[in-house]
């Protein structure tokens, strides 16, 4: 979680016209922190600069510099927990199914697309990388508390030994 | 001399499948190319009517009749782009689905989409002219070609609405027989004489004058049948003409 508490949604479509219509949509249905992009390469490398902060990702599929779901694959390398979701025309249905299995796809949204849908989508997403991220600072918590024990134990058989 | 013509009218036919194939490439192209910006549009549209709803919300019951009267009108603009663009993307979807170039081998279809598809994007045709009935039964998928099936649809319904020349019905049956479906086109037009009817599916026979007809439509539509194992057959009086069409469920 990045900025003040709000989520931030990485969102990647080579048509500048898909990326202003579902900024305009998210500012005024929810409070995201989003960032959007025409160029995939351009998207990782700032996504390595800035740390790998992101909660969620959204990609078009059909891109000339990088199809979405080699883009979405390099993003899981670097931030495995964000869910991924593939936006696609109506002939690219079998890839995404394909994508589901190949990169772990969240959820695919097919084109064009219902803003009340992709919300729910997105709200969901977040939702569930919120949980993931909660349990995975619970088990490092956990770890941690171990780790100690098992320290405090090393001390007290040291002092008896 | 005779031979000669066979050929000529077999290379016709021939060159008209290449056509067909080409346009198919172009529908599908075309339509992939419209799909993003209208997606755009559509989703825009919506965003404005749910902003107008939070600003009818924000200012309350308008005081002022002025503002009243141009929220009331925004609003109408905006259900009435809804319906516009709605229309545009089930024209696009139904291209696409006609087309259907993901699909170039063989698949197993439910040919009740196709011709829903087909009947959409012939609709400027059928107008408030042409009543279409459906009765479609309970058919299982088929292994196909999907595609070309579609342009035997669209061939036969094209036909089936210009023999109608004023007020007509067209009634499209489906139902399984066995081991194969059965396709009935019928419509209620002129019909066709018998001495033309042993000849529909001759390549280069037409009734519709030069520019109008190529001549082909049936006889491809009678290759694309045949090449799917199924026959193809017409029956008319002057009261009407119906099409059937017989698949085989398998492939064999």
């Amino acid at each position: 979680m990045s900025e003040n508490g709000r989520p931030t949604v990485l969102l990647v479509d080579d048509e500048e016209m898909v990326l202003n219509s579902i900024k305009s949509f998210f500012a005024i249905e929810a409070d995201y922190n989003l960032l959007t992009y025409t160029s995939p390469e351009k998207a990782l490398e700032d996504l390595e600069a800035n740390h790998n902060q992101i909660d969620l990702v959204i990609s078009d599929y059909l891109m000339p510099e990088m199809d979405g779901i080699s883009f979405l694959a390099k993003v899981k390398e670097k931030v495995p927990l964000a869910p991924r979701i593939l936006l696609t025309g109506y002939a690219d249905k079998e890839n995404a199914i394909k994508a589901i299995n190949e990169i772990g796809l969240y959820q695919y949204v097919e084109k064009p697309w219902d803003n009340e849908e992709l919300k729910l989508i997105v709200r969901n997403g977040i939702e569930k990388v919120n949980l993931l991220q909660e349990l995975q600072r619970k088990i490092y918590e956990v770890d941690r508390a171990h780790r100690e024990l098992s320290d405090v134990q090393t001390d007290i058989l040291r002092i008896f030994a | 001399m005779i031979h000669r013509n066979r050929e000529a009218k077999l290379r016709a036919q021939s060159i008209q499948s290449e056509k067909m194939a080409a346009l198919g490439l172009l529908v599908a192209g075309v339509a992939h190319e419209i799909n993003t910006p209208i997606g755009a549009i559509h989703s825009n549209n919506d965003i404005m009517s749910r902003a107008l709803t939070k600003i009818r919300k924000m200012v309350g019951p308008a005081r002022d009749k002025e503002i009243a009267r141009l929220l009331d009108i925004m609003a109408e603009v905006c259900g009435n782009n809804e319906i516009a663009t709605d229309r545009i993307m089930k024209i696009v979807r139904s291209l696409k689905n006609f087309a259907r170039l993901d699909e170039a081998e063989r698949k197993r279809v439910h040919i009740h989409e196709g011709i829903e598809s087909t009947l959409t994007l012939i609709q400027h045709q059928l107008k408030k002219r042409i009543r279409v009935v459906k009765q479609f039964g309970e058919i299982p998928e088929i292994e196909c070609h999907p595609n070309q099936l579609n342009q035997v649809f669209m061939n036969v319904l094209v036909n089936a609405a210009q023999a109608i020349k004023e007020r007509g019905e067209i009634t499209v049956r489906t139902r399984r027989e066995g081991n194969s479906i059965k396709i009935s086109i019928t419509d209620n037009g002129v019909g066709i004489p018998s001495k033309n009817l042993s000849k529909v599916f001759d390549p280069g026979f037409t009734t519709k004058g030069v520019g109008v007809g190529t001549g082909l439509g049936l006889s491809i539509c009678y290759k694309i049948i045949h090449d799917h194992h199924g026959t193809i057959e017409a029956e008319s009086s002057p009261r009407g003409t119906t099409f059937t069409i017989s698949l085989p469920i398998h492939a064999t």
